[in-house]
């Protein structure tokens, strides 16, 4: 590696996002939903541009009906899916649980295919400096092996995650492509054993002293636990979140700073702070936003059932019995729902979605930009769909 | 002045710094692209073929059609974009265009599953009674069996659940089971009647698929004459004959199916989905109810009683009893004015030589099949 290398910037600010998901969720309460896809396409353009590697930006060239026909053509396995489902939901209950247990697994297998899809979908539009990325490789190669590996993390409890990590981003990057060059991945499940055991031991060691303490307190002797014992509870419960944060940047620090470009490399420091920070920010704007809509939907509510609130008491089967006679309370239910929903999807995106894109991003630098000059283009990989299962099975990340 | 620019040729990774100049020949004008050092032209791109692409505030990203699909010009800084917008003022036309189509693609987009959910509310329920008729016997009289043992459990667990008269041979099940045989007789319903009162405090009838029905004794309590209790009998008959609560199940699915695919996660369900169900099923089970109803009032063409008294029974428990133990008998049998006035015209249209549903002593006996008796004359199923 030569030099100080390049850094990565990003010149996205919060509030051009907010404005971008604050228009796309009223167009799609207009749209009956139909305008997810074109908020998708917005919010993609929205990173992908403003994400500058060595001075020249990203660009994101799928649009909204590519993803579209890709969420028709997953419709095509989930209508009958919904119709077993049918079935399964009118036999005796020892057959719907196997059967649904059966529909959860082939679920969970799908889902390895379509993170797999959607990932080939963004690499191959994307386009940085004229050319392409493009990833190669099988969807459903890689979804045995993640489905695989999962059976083990299952069957070793959790213990043979390092060398799940190590083959599943080998794989990913080992097939990734920008133009005629190939990616490479460096690492394997060295890179993140240590960190791991650790936070695993540490993780085991702080949820029994927790529990252990707690169970001392009396907390599970029946009854309501004492305050003490929540209070312990709740600590064992931040530790071990802080725990596994902590672990995550690690990974994500090491894991990324494997990923190889021929002679380029990219050195990624992501601080546990800042990714704690992200976290905690979230939940206190969350909490506000709740606390602003409970206040609003509480005034609602007794406009137009007050009664549901006399005596201050509430009584829930009064307010049914509005929801079947006013249209006007049924439409405030209604909107009342969509604005929880909006809040969560609005906060997660604007303090969990973009501040791990400007975290990860702040702390890349790129050796060796310079070898990349010779880089030529690749024919482009039209084919390729929309992002279809990912989109209906909702595992899509950005 | 040549405009200063980065140029991808979409080819090779490399960035050229570059200049561009403008050239007309004629109508036609083009970008000339030349290297900011050496001035040696190294692409030309007709005006007309240009477009502007998305790029980040103070960016102004341009292609251009029948060149390299990557091929990129980027340039920054708001006066620098201002002068490129000026000379190509193709680029706004392009960009309204564009809009205008993402836009109608949307709206068509929009209107297409709009027309689906409209087919949807009023084809549901008629799709729902078509394929009923396609749904094997057994399978309906399995899935009754499975619907009635959770629910008996379900019973059990809160209110309990206990058969009032468990001797078929009773002179209040014969009775019971007679009039049930009678009223199904002549609608060609393959299902045998399997009619039972529990004694529970909730005031409610319903009939499960594959004809099950119960008869809950709060409400058999309430009635104060046998035609209320054969008209709410006869009318739960009337969805056993009807195959209501199969044709319910089948437009509950179709409508969970529905809103899974508006709100886009078709595999977790979601609070909005059943609420959203619910509204629409509301309208299925009003005309379901309907149907009974006549079927109810046909019924007492054949035997004496009057249908109207299945709405006298509603409304006293409606009136006497606290809201939400009634709660669940009103919601499933809405009793609105339109309705009462539907079953009092059928009840007028009676030949009046039949023979009532009861005798005196059956009625008595059915009345009383519910009060406790000695110990060990009953059982928990």
């Amino acid at each position: 590696m030569n030099g100080q290398g390049q850094p990565v910037a990003f010149t996205g600010t919060r509030r051009e996002l907010g404005a971008i998901l604050l228009r796309g969720y009223l167009l799609m309460v207009l749209s009956i939903g139909i305008y997810r896809f074109w908020l998708t396409t917005w919010k993609r353009r929205f990173y992908w541009s403003n994400t500058e590697i060595g001075g020249e930006a990203l660009e994101y060239t799928g649009n909204a009906m590519q993803l579209l026909l890709g969420f028709l053509q997953a419709l095509a396995i989930f209508i009958p899916l919904y119709s077993v489902f049918f079935y399964l939901s009118t036999q005796s209950s020892t057959t719907a649980v196997i059967g649904y247990g059966a529909i959860a697994v082939g679920l969970w297998f799908l889902a390895g295919y379509a993170i797999y899809r959607a990932r080939d979908f963004r690499l191959s539009r994307t386009l940085w400096r004229g050319i392409r990325f493009d990833q190669g490789g099988s969807a459903w190669g890689y979804a045995f092996r993640r489905f695989g590996w999962s059976i083990l993390m299952l069957v070793t409890a959790g213990l043979v995650y390092p060398f799940m990590a190590g083959s599943l981003w080998r794989y990913r990057y080992a097939n990734s492509w920008y133009g005629d060059r190939q990616f490479g991945f460096t690492g394997s499940w060295k890179s993140v054993a240590k960190p791991y055991y650790l936070a695993y031991l540490l993780v085991i060691a702080s949820a029994a002293l927790a529990l252990g303490s707690a169970a001392a307190l009396g907390a599970f002797k029946g009854g309501f636990p004492s305050a003490r014992a929540v209070l312990v509870l709740l600590l064992g419960a931040v530790a071990v979140g802080i725990i596994i944060i902590n672990y995550q940047a690690r990974e994500m620090s090491r894991m990324f700073s494997a990923v190889r470009l021929g002679a380029a490399a990219l050195a990624v420091k992501v601080e546990a702070l800042g990714l704690l920070g992200q976290y905690v920010r979230f939940g206190l704007a969350l909490a506000g936003a709740y606390i602003v809509l409970a206040i609003g939907g509480f005034v609602v509510l007794n406009t137009v059932a007050p009664d549901a609130f006399a005596d201050g008491q509430f009584q829930p089967a009064v307010l049914l019995a509005h929801l079947r006679g006013s249209a006007a309370t049924i439409l405030a239910l209604i909107t009342g729902y969509l604005l929880i929903f909006a809040a969560f999807t609005l906060m997660s995106e604007l303090f969990l979605g973009l501040g791990y894109w400007k975290l990860v991003a702040s702390g890349t630098r790129v050796y060796g930009l310079e070898t990349l000059a010779s880089v030529r283009a690749r024919d482009e990989d039209k084919a390729l769909v929309g992002e279809g299962l990912a989109d209906a099975l909702n595992v899509g990340g950005y | 002045m040549a405009i200063a620019a980065r140029y991808h040729d979409g080819q090779t990774a490399e960035v050229h710094a570059v200049g561009l100049d403008y050239e007309r020949q004629g109508a036609v004008g083009a970008v000339i692209i030349r290297d900011a050092a050496t001035r040696a032209e190294m692409a030309r791109w007709t005006s007309s073929d240009i477009f502007a692409v998305h790029g980040r505030q103070g960016e102004l990203r341009l292609g251009a059609s029948g060149h390299t699909d990557g091929a990129r010009l980027v340039i920054s800084g708001d006066r620098d974009i201002a002068r490129i917008r000026a000379t190509l003022p193709i680029l706004a036309e392009k960009r309204r265009a564009e809009t205008g189509r993402q836009l109608r693609l949307a709206a068509l987009a929009t209107a297409a599953l709009a027309s689906v959910i409209v087919a949807y509310l009023y084809g549901v329920p008629l799709l729902a009674s078509r394929i009923v008729n396609l749904v094997p016997i057994a399978w309906e009289r399995s899935l009754g069996d499975t619907v009635a043992r959770q629910m008996e459990a379900s019973l059990a667990a809160e209110a309990g659940f206990e058969v009032c008269d468990p001797d078929p041979d009773s002179a209040a099940n014969r009775a019971i089971a007679r009039f049930g045989a009678a009223a199904l007789a002549g609608s060609g319903s393959p299902f045998d009647l399997d009619i039972t009162v529990v004694r529970t405090d909730v005031p409610n009838a319903f009939a499960l698929p594959g004809g099950k029905v119960y008869f809950f004794s709060a409400l058999l309590e309430r009635a104060q004459t046998p035609d209320e209790f054969a008209g709410v009998l006869a009318h739960e008959i009337g969805h056993v004959a009807h195959r209501h609560g199969m044709e319910q199940l089948i437009s509950t699915a179709g409508t969970g199916a529905l809103i899974g695919f508006i709100l886009g996660d078709m595999t977790g369900v979601s609070v909005a989905a059943g609420l959203g169900a619910t509204l629409i099923d509301s309208r299925f089970s009003r005309d379901a109810e309907r149907q009974a109803d006549r079927f109810a009032a046909d019924v007492a063409k054949r035997m004496d009683f009057q249908p109207a008294g299945l709405a006298d029974l509603l409304d006293r428990v409606g009136e006497d009893d606290d809201f939400t133990k009634a709660f669940a008998l009103l919601n499933t049998h809405p009793l609105t004015d339109e309705r009462r006035a539907a079953l009092v015209d059928l009840t007028r249209e009676r030949p009046g030589d039949v023979e009532p549903p009861f005798t005196l002593a059956e009625w008595v006996a059915i009345r009383t099949m519910c009060e406790r008796h000695p110990a060990g004359k009953t059982k928990t199923r």
